[in-house]
């Protein structure tokens, strides 16, 4: 299916093949600069990635203040995907002003992200989020995807209910399995579709990058200036 | 030379933000940059001029001076010139934003950012549901 029709009427995923890979290396090329500014870690992704899956939560928090300093990720990953962004909302954009960086530690008791919509921390309908992973995703250490037509019978369910993210939502958790991707891959989904990530083993951490972004031209809802920004694509 | 927080009518453009929490916002982010606030300037409600930090700037000297955002400059044009002119070589920095800068176009390239939300629709959360939120991109 076309991936504008998957995500508006089908799935509300896709998984699809980052077009400019010489801008996704050097995206991920600055991450291992920026990440060894204070200390150095390691020389390349997989070594920081063993070194990370050691660490406590306090020295990883440490250790992504120097990722402060990486000002231009929403833009790189945005200037990855030129084309399907290009074709989904147009030249004239508002991106996220700070695009993440998540860190995912192996084991059990590390934190998992409890399934959610991107809608909830009141982002534009109208938004899409592309999440890539800075390594290849072989483990479970990836994010799981609830298609967008169970997805939204449970957001039907809780509204008739008078609540957002209940027990339903949270029960979602149990026996998920996470799409397994290569580096260089991305998933773009829609703000409606509920996600998260489990506990999993491994001898690495998991690192992925994520931006948000929509067309200029459609409404925005909660999110503003304190999240977004304008940016046009060349 | 003074680091100064200014804390301005609750209503920030799309922002709803009481004074204390301007105050915690702009203490947060001098926080995070190491910044010592020297001085807390209130300006008065119903006025996005800032006015009263350009008189202040004769006596103290202001070189920094943190706002809670870009939303909280003037409108309009004169006013935004009589800024530029008060206060060419003090720093701004706007918390929510996270962005700073000084002179003539870096404050511009904010009042024309600000121009730009200001011509987004907006979707009033009050008035919709998740179903009509869903509805929309179906469209």
């Amino acid at each position: 299916m076309d991936i504008e029709k998957e995500l508006t009427v089908g799935r509300g995923y896709v998984v699809f093949p980052i077009e400019n890979t010489d801008t996704f290396n050097k995206l991920r090329n600055s991450f291992v600069e920026k990440i060894n500014i204070s200390k150095k870690i390691g020389d390349n992704i997989d070594q920081i990635r063993k070194k990370l899956a050691k660490m406590t939560k306090a020295e990883i928090n440490k250790t992504m203040v120097n990722l402060l300093s990486f000002n231009d990720l929403s833009e790189m990953i945005i200037n990855s995907c030129p084309t399907l962004v290009k074709r989904l909302c147009g030249s004239e954009l508002f991106i996220q002003r700070r695009a993440h960086t998540i860190i995912n530690v192996p084991g059990e008791g590390q934190a998992k992200q409890w399934p959610h919509y991107e809608l909830m921390s009141g982002i534009s309908p109208f938004s899409y989020v592309i999440w890539a992973p800075l390594h290849d995703l072989q483990d479970q250490g990836g994010v799981y995807y609830i298609d967008q037509k169970k997805s939204y019978e449970i957001m039907k369910k809780e509204e008739e209910d008078g609540l957002v993210n209940g027990p339903t939502v949270l029960n979602l958790m149990t026996e998920q399995k996470p799409t397994l991707m290569k580096f260089g891959e991305a998933i773009i989904f829609n703000p409606f579709v509920l996600h998260g990530n489990v506990t999993f083993k491994s001898e690495f951490a998991r690192i992925a990058c994520n931006v948000r972004f929509q067309s200029y031209y459609k409404p925005l809802l909660q999110k503003n200036t304190d999240y977004l920004k304008y940016y046009k694509l060349v | 030379m003074s680091v100064v927080t200014v804390t301005t009518d609750l209503n920030i453009g799309p922002y709803k933000i009481p004074s204390n929490g301007q105050n915690m916002i702009m203490n947060n982010y001098a926080q995070r940059k190491n910044l010592i606030i020297e001085l807390v300037i209130p300006e008065p409600m119903m006025s996005n001029e800032l006015a009263t930090i350009q008189w202040l700037q004769r006596d103290y000297k202001i070189s920094k001076l943190i706002l809670c955002s870009i939303y909280q400059l003037p409108i309009k044009k004169k006013r935004i010139e009589e800024l530029l002119i008060n206060m060419q070589d003090v720093e701004f920095h706007f918390a929510l934003e996270g962005v700073s800068g000084k002179g003539q176009d870096f404050l511009l390239s904010c009042t024309k950012e600000v121009n730009m939300f200001k011509k987004a629709e907006i979707i009033d959360s009050t008035k919709t549901s998740w179903s009509k939120l869903y509805e929309m991109i179906k469209s």
